[in-house]
């Protein structure tokens, strides 16, 4: 970890770039006096880029990596950092109610805006969309979110590391085991702590049966989103049983606590993972059968292709992550290259039509799901004991966690003071995915959104913490 | 498409559900004030076949305007403050609110001082209050039935008061 003057830190963004590293997430953090920019290098690992702002400024990278931009935004309003050349700065997380500060301006004839939210019609996140449109077409989308920030980062300062996983977990339910486990990683490499293959094992599982509910819900929202009951009435029964799967293991619906810095309470004795090997293998039969339907469904498949396109070269420009990125065919996965997890055969998937649309979103889920079922089953070939990671890495005073969850790389970077939180950042697969959203919408119908959304099915606890 | 509603229906068989014993109905408008998500998920699956509670008549509807019920979610932060009182003036009398989970309830909170206005009662009247972190769609749908009892002996009770 460098800490670069303005200049410096620009040219090293600019030629770890050019080397093929792979933007991360920004910060501010020392009350703002410092802004850090992760990366991901090519080998995997990550690196940190670091500039001291000079009378409350730093230099931008939004021009660099467009990705960047939330980031600054955030520092801005949380930390008060100016962005030298990030012009026009608007508020994300502080909701300034003058339109024209927080939208981009849409002129031409019959443009009109349509506002919905925070408040939604069904049982959804609050959060507020602002659609340019004429007529029914979408011109442009500005999503205002943070309306549920609760300020968790901040509140977790001066926390113990093994307290600040509470509130790191009450970030968001969804991805519980991801967030927790980039958050445990941040602080385990920053400890020196190495994960044994028995802990990774435990996690590695946890992660995946994590990602086995999420996507079947997530099978179940997109039916949701064209209206089709019975489709979305299968794969919610089979979320279910997930769910009470994970209770059976863990104690907990959600794997809530299941999670710890430097090690794993998880406990399973043969009996117990062998009922929930037959039961991953019943939900991977119950989900084929309900897969192979939803491909006779002539109505549902008809509104599924070209919608809501976000293609390879859009998911290189906007720093689209997760199944999102792999559904336009850019294989990205940080599964392929987790050194503290147990993915050694990991192969990273992409559909046979990789379109980058709506049809395409849903396929990589349902490969995914199969491939979570079937790593799942692989690790759960024995009893699962109690784990602790082993001592002897380098301390550092910061360290980062990178972990695929259901959405996407999720990055935690912890800063510490001896065994106290001074500065932890959580950038989810749902933050850097949000953009994302809001340009896929873009020259599609109104009514086309909901299904657009559900499509990416983010979080926005995940984005707003 | 046919082979779908066949699983559902034996699906339906295959848990059993018992009848409701007579006919009532409760419309639900949710709004999440700042929860962590697990409150939604768990609330959605209430009408998955392994509860249903549409079959007691009991469901959300898309605006505080036909809503019954506000269910609330989340320690209120202070964005949410304003939508949510928005949505409960919106709302005909008689109306009641819930609280749904640790957080609605000021249990166990999390975050800023200055980012939360609190529990949900430091906001609204509360008539009912459903704990868990989150409540499980079994906790949820018990509660929410017992609030049906207690809806119909308000409306029977404005009935008498509008009769004097």
């Amino acid at each position: 970890m460098t800490l670069h003057d303005s200049a410096r830190y620009r040219e090293a963004v600019r030629s770890a770039l050019v080397d093929g590293d792979r933007f991360l997430g920004l910060h501010a953090s020392d009350g703002g006096s410092v802004v850090r920019a992760a990366l991901l290098t090519l080998g995997g690992d990550v690196r940190l880029e670091s500039v001291r702002t000079e009378g409350g400024s730093a230099p931008t990278i939004v021009d660099l990596v467009p990705a960047a931009g939330w980031d600054e935004r955030e520092a801005h309003d949380l930390y008060g950092v100016r962005f030298d050349g990030h012009e026009p700065m608007r508020p994300l997380v502080d909701h300034d109610l003058v339109l024209s500060h927080w939208t981009v301006p849409v002129r031409g004839d019959d443009a009109y805006q349509v506002a919905v939210g925070p408040i939604h019609a069904g049982v959804i996140e609050s959060g507020h969309f602002r659609f340019h449109v004429v007529g029914d077409r979408i011109l442009h989308l500005d999503a205002r979110l943070f309306y549920k920030h609760r300020g968790l980062e901040r509140a977790a300062e001066g926390a113990t590391l093994a307290e600040g996983a509470r509130y790191v977990g009450r970030a968001c339910a969804a991805c519980a085991v991801a967030n927790g486990l980039a958050y445990a990683h941040a602080c385990e490499e920053s400890l020196g702590l190495e994960p044994s293959p028995e802990l990774a094992r435990a996690r590695t599982l946890l992660l995946e049966l994590e990602r086995v509910w999420s996507h079947l819900n997530d099978i179940a929202a997109v039916c949701a989103g064209v209206g089709l009951a019975a489709g979305n009435t299968l794969f919610a029964a089979l979320t279910e049983r997930a769910r009470r799967l994970n209770a059976r293991l863990s104690g907990h619906r959600f794997l809530f606590g299941v999670v710890a810095v430097g090690g794993s309470a998880l406990d399973l004795d043969a009996r117990q993972v062998g009922a929930a090997r037959d039961e991953l293998e019943a939900i991977g039969r119950e989900a084929a059968r309900g897969w192979r339907e939803l491909q006779f469904s002539a109505s549902f498949q008809d509104r599924l292709p070209d919608i809501g396109v976000v293609g390879a070269d859009d998911v290189e420009r906007l720093g689209t992550v997760g199944p999102a990125a792999r559904a336009a065919g850019v294989s990205l996965d940080a599964r392929s290259t987790s050194k503290r997890l147990a993915y050694a055969d990991f192969e990273c998937q992409v559909p046979e039509m990789a379109d980058g649309d709506v049809r395409a979103r849903l396929e990589q889920r349902a490969l995914e799901l199969e491939q979570s079922r079937e790593i799942a089953l692989g690790l759960l070939d024995g009893p699962v004991r109690p784990a602790a990671a082993a001592t002897g890495a380098t301390e550092a005073p910061v360290g980062v966690g990178l972990v695929e969850s259901a959405r996407g790389a999720t990055v935690c970077v912890v800063e510490r003071h001896g065994d106290r939180l001074e500065r932890v950042r959580l950038r989810t697969g749902s933050y850097a995915n949000w953009p994302s959203v809001a340009y896929a919408a873009t020259d599609n119908l109104l009514p086309d959104f909901p299904l657009i959304n559900k499509s990416f099915e983010l979080c926005y606890a995940c984005a707003d913490r | 498409m046919l082979t779908l509603l066949r699983d559902l229906r034996r699906l339906r068989l295959d848990v059993a559900l018992p009848r409701p014993d007579r006919g009532r109905s409760l419309a639900i408008r949710h709004v999440d004030a700042g929860s962590c998500n697990g409150c939604e998920h768990e609330l959605t699956l209430t009408s998955s076949p392994y509860y249903d509670l549409q079959r007691y008549g009991l469901g959300v509807v898309a605006s505080p305007r036909h809503a019954d019920v506000l269910l609330v979610t989340g320690p209120v932060t202070t964005r949410m403050r304003d939508p949510l009182l928005t949505a409960y003036e919106a709302m005909p009398e008689p109306r009641l609110v819930a609280a749904l989970g640790d957080c609605a309830l000021g249990c166990g909170l999390l975050g800023s001082p200055d980012e939360l206005v609190g529990q949900v009662d430091a906001v609204l009247p509360v008539d009912l209050r459903i704990p868990g972190c989150p409540p499980t769609p079994d906790e949820i749908a018990a509660a929410l039935l017992e609030l049906v009892d207690r809806a119909r002996a308000q409306r029977t009770s404005t009935r008498r008061n509008s009769a004097c």
